[in-house]
């Protein structure tokens, strides 16, 4: 019997394009285009703030601050020179973020406290501020830098010697910091393809919502369903007839996905998806999540009365959990108290889970309390469809 | 063969069938006859168990509905009046499908599939898509369905609707050949014409309640004026139910 029904769901969604597109291509392009839309956004060698230097001091200590900014590989220099206020603005519109001044006579009130003659930074409108916090923190470490050299420079005057004592100072300090990601090898760090396959791969699952409302309700409508009660079939092994070949599809979008992730975005100079360390967690956490969008999916198409019913509303709430459950925004751009609402989505459960394997490197310990609540979310919709489907075939609706 | 008692339904406050009492013998097809919201729907779907009934008796092949339901659903089938197969399946990928829920298969499902296809003319064109077909093939495909577990009892719930002459004949002749395999057939339309020509008793149906049943002949010859037809017969009975009520 469930053969039957497994053959027949699979021909359907085989023999529907639309619904093909929708389970597997659309996600599969997603994952493209944003593992290479974000892949610089995960570069740490990557130059994101562009900068000019406004040179009007012309002495020893801006050219050593130009220097400095230059060694700097997080930063680009602007490729223009910058002579005018008009040209200032003009570039500040098109892509440059800050323009530094160094003012005549810098140099000499350099070390002084109640200089007259201070750095000025203009900055683009669009700069946000963790950038301009950035910017300013290299500028005063930059300084410090300088200033240190310069007290030694005068001091070795009084106390010849000492700037060879004090070398270990001017070495640069990003040489003694290492950088380890939780969860991953020393030489790795996160990138845009282990952030964005899990999101696009929660959403591409929940897709399921529209063809599998779809084909229920054009069974409801067109009595098919009603004939296969008469023929025996209770609505519990109608159900399971649905579950069944929609997991196995959900499977199929998981690991198609996931080799989209290996084998295609590399050849697209984006970096490889990496499995993490858990497969049996990678399983547990897809089949609560296909649990869940199942339950949704049947609870929408018992619930509605067309295909166009089902298809807005199956659409609104895909984007309304991707949106909330931290798919098309991560959730560590959100503020703290969207962060705690995104709690509610359970794309956001499903979505922990696969960044607990994919990025943290956890295994299925850790994803067993995501993978429960997904399960458990899609059996409850499950059931209050079964009560839905029940009294509507009772009252002939 | 179907024995009704005292059948009563309602739907809230509405009353869809009221002491309905009704028998039916093995081998007979018997055409349902009612205005739209009469009943007959109902009572279709309360002897296929797809709807309670709040009093009554409902008997088939001499066993309460109730408690034997799947025992008698095997032995029946329901065509409703809706394409209920699927488009994107050809007529053999959908034959098989319904007799794979049924759990027909070996030398029956072969048996079962030929006696579908055959009785239903569909042996040329059982790779074809089911939504490619015309509107008689596709009402031929939905009958065939419902004779793979080569029931007993057939329900067809106006089985002609939207379909050419030439096809509705065809239907027609077909259900007719059912008596000779000794079927019962409960045949509801609104084509009074159709249940002249093929069945052997009737029912019309009016408010949930019988205002007549019995031989077809013998329920013209014995109307006021022997040279009525159904249809003129039907709409007396129903218009004077109509104005008691």
């Amino acid at each position: 019997m469930l053969k039957a029904m497994l053959k027949k769901e699979f021909i359907l969604i085989l023999r529907d394009k639309h619904a093909l597109a929708a389970l597997f291509i659309m996600p599969s392009i997603f994952i493209l285009i944003m593992s290479m839309a974000l892949k610089d956004t995960f570069d740490n060698e990557r130059a994101f703030i562009r900068y000019a230097v406004i040179d009007q001091d012309q002495t020893s200590i801006s050219l050593n601050i130009i220097s400095a900014l230059q060694d700097n590989t997080t930063l680009e220099q602007y490729g223009t020179e910058i002579t005018e206020q008009k040209q200032l603005q003009q570039a500040l519109n098109s892509g440059l973020h800050f323009a530094l001044t160094i003012p005549k006579g810098f140099a000499k009130q350099f070390k002084n406290e109640n200089s007259t003659r201070i750095l000025h930074l203009d900055v683009a409108s669009d700069v946000k501020q963790n950038m301009l916090l950035l910017f300013k923190g290299e500028l005063t470490g930059i300084i410090t830098q300088l200033r240190i050299e310069k007290m030694l420079q005068e001091l070795e005057v009084m106390l010849p010697g000492i700037t060879a004592k004090t070398d270990v100072l001017m070495q640069n300090t990003n040489k003694q910091i290492e950088v380890h990601f939780n969860g991953l090898k020393p030489d790795q760090h996160p990138t845009s393809t282990q952030q964005s396959v899990p999101s696009w791969i929660v959403f591409g699952m929940f897709f399921i919502i529209i063809p599998m409302s779809t084909i229920f309700i054009n069974e409801r409508k067109q009595n098919t369903l009603m004939r296969m009660q008469a023929m025996n079939i209770s609505i519990p092994i109608l159900f399971t007839g649905k579950v069944v070949p929609y997991m196995l599809i959900n499977q199929i979008q998981v690991w198609l996905m996931i080799g989209v992730g290996i084998f295609i975005v590399p050849l697209l100079g984006a970096d490889a998806l990496t499995l993490g360390n858990s497969l049996p967690g990678l399983f547990m956490v897809s089949t609560g999540l296909s649990l869940a969008a199942i339950g949704t999916s049947i609870l929408i198409a018992v619930s509605v009365n067309t295909v166009e019913q089902a298809t807005t509303i199956g659409g609104i709430i895909n984007i309304l959990f991707g949106a909330i459950g931290g798919v098309m925004v991560p959730k560590f751009f959100m503020p703290q108290s969207m962060q705690v609402l995104s709690n509610i989505s359970p794309m956001s459960w499903g979505l922990e889970g696969f960044l607990d394997i994919f990025l943290r490197g956890l295994d299925a310990r850790a994803v067993f309390s995501e993978s429960l609540a997904l399960a458990g979310f899609g059996i409850v919709l499950l059931f209050i469809a079964w009560a839905i489907f029940a009294r509507r075939t009772r009252n002939g609706t | 063969m179907i024995r009704i008692k005292n059948l009563s339904k309602s739907y809230n406050t509405i009353l869809a069938l009221d002491q309905l009492n009704m028998s039916i013998g093995k081998g007979v097809i018997f055409g349902l006859l009612g205005p739209n919201g009469a009943g007959k729907t109902t009572l279709i779907s309360i002897l296929n168990g797809l709807s309670n009934f709040q009093e009554g008796d409902v008997e088939i092949f001499g066993l309460p509905l109730q408690q034997n339901l799947k025992q008698i659903r095997k032995r029946c089938t329901f065509i409703p009046q809706s394409l209920a197969l699927y488009e994107n399946l050809s007529i053999i990928e959908n034959l098989r499908f319904f007799a794979g829920i049924q759990l027909i298969s070996g030398s029956t499902l072969q048996n079962n599939l030929d006696y579908a296809i055959s009785v239903n003319h569909l042996e040329t064109l059982l790779e074809q898509k089911a939504g490619t077909l015309s509107g008689g093939q596709k009402r031929r495909l939905n009958i065939a369905i419902g004779l793979l577990n080569n029931p007993e009892i057939l329900y067809f719930d106006e089985p002609t609707i939207g379909i050419d002459p030439e096809s509705r004949n065809d239907i027609l002749e077909t259900i007719r050949s059912f008596k000779e395999d000794n079927k019962t057939v409960i045949y509801t339309s609104h084509y009074m014409d159709e249940i002249e020509k093929i069945c052997d008793e009737a029912a019309i149906i009016n408010h949930g309640k019988i205002i007549l049943q019995g031989d077809l002949q013998t329920m013209l010859k014995e109307s006021k004026d022997p040279s009525m037809s159904l249809e003129s017969l039907f709409i007396h009975l129903t218009r004077q139910d109509n104005a008691n009520a």
